[in-house]
């Protein structure tokens, strides 16, 4: 087993290494560094996204589609409060609320009453929400060029001549240290025991009497964090558009797939490359117009190798 | 005939079955056991639900372990569940031809079978009712007619009279002793109550922890002190 | 003693009775822009009718029927500027092509459970948003793509279907044959390998079914509609916009399919109603369309919650009331 491991990760390495030579060649190492970390910050948003994801089905059983919703919300609210001209950090803090506010309104009313529903119906419904929050979103503020900028965006720093804005870096490092943050709640404090015990056997976690709501209205509270701080960056680093946000959620959701729905680390992973992948490919001439593809081709491999071996049996269960 | 040899099943670290050897030769036979003892385990690795480490399971001379679970089923292997597995939204009629639409252009003998099947167990007047609106029984008998269907070899039955009346049970008893006649393939009954197994099969198999502890003629076995002691001994206590 | 294949139900002829209105009656009432709108109801309600009866007789969820309608479009547009077949033969090619597509993208994702199937099928679509993003749709230009900008070439519609009107007849009436060919499915052998399969798919196999087989025809029969119908709204202006196929889309569409009831063509009919000629009427009364939005989140929300059938089903359970209080005999 462990073998196996360090098989994938050279794998990994390999492959990761050989297509950002292939696609950076021949182009300076600046061109090439530019196109990096301008991939990883974009990894990082598609990072974050599948951690709130991931967080929020191992603890709940939900598959949440109007993560991003929550976070076009937080992320216009955070628009029209720097607009009528109030400090940064309120507009801050009034975002991460408003996402905050909305995904627990969901997890505590709504999800609560389809506690006994298949998974896909569970995911559907969110969906309803989400359509729900971006109809409310798009009404509120109708269609209009706009654009957020962080103070971080003023800032930067130069590392082997290449200039990377605050912003990014704060992204980038932001997903690591919450992919670690998480981890060590999930080993290290009770609440996150509980996650762990939900997310193994939720009939038996009841039996055993973990508070499950309480333990689900923390789970859907950090998912709610995350995706107010997501939409945030993203409205800064790319667009500041409902739908755009909104809809970010498809390639968070392959971004979650890489890890299985469950690895936080590998998501981190998936999600970075997937940033470099897309992004590198807009150096290849051919490769060019079709690069939003690769999330998309990334998670179906990612599937594919997953399910080698893979047969169809059953337990006893039926 | 029916040849299990030393089948072995792990889940993880736990064995479900140790080297479990049989051999059924009479038309109606038994396995028994307590919760837990690996019977259920056993009749999914006869149909293809659990693979096991070692082992085989022979059939008039046919391997069933190198066959995929719905081509058990067309070589001529029958099996019911604990729950018995009626769709709601199908006739009982068409609950029990969905066991021949392997069959493919023989629209004619197929309904002609199923009816004859449904005839056996009683069920045919209730032929064009949808599975939602049947009771526990008729279930169980839409269930016994599916796996009757179709010249089965080795009909299975997985706790067939769980849920039903001392009466229920005895008239499904009946039936179930009917099967070898009509249909010509030898039945394996699964089940917990010995009463039932004591009237309806020639020979039992009893597992205990995974292990075979007897085998033999039913009332030789049911007589065992082992079997007593590990089987009937625990009932005695809970009941 | 059994039920024929070809007996009709209560809710089978009001199918009947519909197509017919919608046949003969409608089209002569409506201007160009709502001819326009019905005929691309119709073509989604087809689709519609396509992941509405996967999920409701195998609860496999597909994310990607807009998407493979775009296919299906495209294919039917590729083959129109490349030969001079007929239009009839282009859509059956579109239709099966797209089914064959539809396959390679579910085959690995059929081997897993519910939920990867759609998370696999969510992925095809954004993929396939951004291919028809890139690449459009062919107009009849040069080379592979097919695109030209400025101008386009004409499209050959049907013979038998040459203006506006009699070209909704015609979308209605292959509509009609695509749910035929799903029910005529649901009463033989596959439907009742489906119901097993629903039931629990190690009875399935217990009874000799396929499963994997069973599933990738299931899936492929969405396809199918789903590549007819791509066709027949390529046919109804010459032309397809990739913001049509947008992977946002193929997730409202389903969404709208629960909302709808998907169990039967009724939710169909509403599921188009709602995605089509809704927003249309918004639009003519001048309502914000994000309006729309919220009606369909809401409706998906309480469709959830409290109708798993849907409208379709409310209303089904509504006139199975009447018969009962007005007497009338209640037929099953």
């Amino acid at each position: 087993m462990r073998d196996m491991r360090w098989i994938n990760i050279g794998l990994y390495v390999v492959l990761m290494v050989a297509l950002v030579l292939w696609l950076g060649a021949g182009k300076p190492f600046k061109i090439t560094g530019m196109f990096i970390t301008s991939g990883l910050a974009v990894g990082s948003l598609y990072a974050l996204g599948g951690i709130g994801i991931i967080v929020l089905y191992r603890a709940t059983g939900v598959l949440n589609f109007s993560g991003g919703a929550a976070g076009a919300a937080g992320a216009m609210t955070a628009w029209q409060i720097s607009e009528w001209g109030w400090a940064q950090p309120v507009a801050w803090i009034a975002c991460l609320l408003v996402s905050l506010v909305t995904t627990l309104i969901y997890g505590r009313w709504i999800a609560s009453k389809l506690a006994w529903r298949e998974t896909v119906v569970k995911a559907v419904a969110t969906l309803g929400f989400a359509l729900i929050l971006l109809g409310l979103v798009s009404f509120i503020w109708i269609d209009d060029p706009r654009s957020i900028s962080l103070p971080t965006d003023k800032v930067g720093i130069s590392m082997l001549g290449l200039r990377v804005t605050g912003t990014r870096l704060l992204v980038v490092v932001a997903s690591v240290l919450l992919v670690f943050g998480i981890h060590q709640f999930l080993v290290r404090t009770r609440i996150g025991l509980q996650m762990r015990a939900l997310a193994d056997d939720r009939s038996l976690s009841a039996l055993l009497g973990i508070p499950i709501l309480k333990v689900e209205t923390i789970a859907w509270g950090i998912s709610g964090l995350i995706a107010g701080f997501t939409g945030l960056m993203f409205a800064d680093l790319i667009r500041l558009e409902p739908v755009v946000i909104t809809f970010m959620v498809i390639p968070a959701i392959a971004a979650a797939i890489t890890g299985k729905l469950e690895n936080l680390g590998v998501v981190l992973i998936g999600g970075l490359s997937m940033g470099v992948i897309e992004s590198m490919l807009t150096l290849s001439p051919t490769l060019k117009g079709a690069r939003p593809i690769a999330p998309f081709v990334i998670a179906a491999v990612v599937l594919l190798w997953y399910q080698r071996g893979a047969r169809l049996t059953f337990n006893t269960k039926d | 005939m029916i040849e299990i040899q030393s089948i072995l099943v792990r889940f993880g670290g736990v064995i479900a079955l140790n080297s479990v050897s049989a051999q059924f030769s009479k038309d109606v036979s038994g396995i028994i056991g307590p919760n837990g003892a690996g019977k259920t385990t056993l009749m999914n690795v006869i149909s293809g639900f659990v693979s096991c480490k070692s082992g085989s399971v022979v059939v008039d001379g046919q391997n069933l372990l190198n066959l995929s679970p719905h081509r058990r089923a067309q070589w001529g292997l029958r099996r019911s569940f604990q729950k018995e597995q009626i769709a709601d939204d199908l006739s009982v009629f068409e609950n029990v031809l969905v066991q021949l639409d392997f069959r493919m252009g023989q629209t004619r003998e197929n309904a002609l079978e199923v009816e004859k099947m449904l005839d056996a167990v009683g069920m045919s007047e209730h032929a064009n009712r949808l599975g939602a609106e049947l009771s526990g029984y008729e279930r169980r008998l839409t269930d016994v007619a599916r796996c009757m269907v179709g010249s089965p070899r080795l009909i299975m039955l997985d706790e067939p009279a769980g849920g039903l009346s001392v009466d229920e049970t005895h008239q499904l008893g009946n039936h179930i002793t009917n099967i070898p006649q009509i249909t010509g393939g030898q039945v394996l009954v699964i089940d917990h109550d010995v009463e039932l197994i004591s009237d309806i099969c020639k020979e039992t198999l009893v597992l205990d922890f995974g292990k075979r502890i007897a085998f033999g003629k039913t009332a030789e076995v049911l007589a065992d002190p082992k079997v007593k002691s590990a089987y009937l001994g625990t009932e005695e206590v809970s009941a | 003693m059994r039920r024929s294949l070809f007996h009709v139900t209560p809710s089978g002829a009001s199918g009947f009775v519909f197509a017919g209105v919608c046949f003969l009656i409608l089209p002569s009432f409506l201007g160009s822009y709502w001819l326009s709108v019905f005929t691309s109801a119709a073509c989604f309600a087809l689709a519609a009718f396509g992941v509405a009866f996967m999920y409701a007789r195998l609860g496999m969820v597909s994310l990607a029927q807009v998407g493979l309608m775009g296919v299906g479009g495209w294919i039917h547009l590729r083959l129109n500027y490349l030969f001079e077949w007929p239009f009839e033969v282009n859509l059956v090619i579109a239709a099966l092509a797209t089914m064959v597509f539809g396959w390679l993208l579910a085959l690995p994702a059929l081997r897993m459970r519910g939920l990867y199937l759609a998370l696999v099928t969510l992925m095809a679509a954004g993929g396939l948003e951004i291919l028809f993003a890139t690449y459009q749709f062919p107009n009849g230009g040069e080379g592979f793509w097919g695109v030209k900008t400025g101008s386009f070439s004409p499209f050959r519609g049907p013979v038998i279907a040459q203006s506006a009107e009699s070209y909704l007849r015609y979308v209605v009436a292959v509509c009609f044959l695509g749910f035929l060919i799903v029910e005529a499915h649901r009463r033989l052998a596959p439907g009742r390998a489906w119901a097993m399969i629903r039931r629990s798919e190690a009875a399935a196999m217990a009874v000799g079914v396929n499963v994997t087989l069973y599933k990738t025809w299931a899936f492929g029969i969405a396809g199918l509609l789903a590549g007819i119908a791509g066709g027949l709204l390529a046919g109804s202006l010459g032309l397809l916009d990739d913001g049509t196929f947008r992977s946002s889309e193929s997730v409202l569409l389903f969404a709208l399919a629960v909302v709808g009831g998907a169990r039967f063509w009724l939710g169909a009919v509403i599921t188009a109603v709602l995605y089509r000629i809704l927003p249309a009427l918004l639009n003519t009364w001048g309502v914000d369309p994000d309006i729309a939005y919220m009606i369909f989140g809401a409706g998906l929300l309480h469709a959830v919650i409290t109708a798993p059938d849907g409208i379709g089903g409310q209303l089904y359970g509504l006139a199975a009331l009447m018969r009962t209080k007005f007497g009338t005999r209640g037929v099953k």
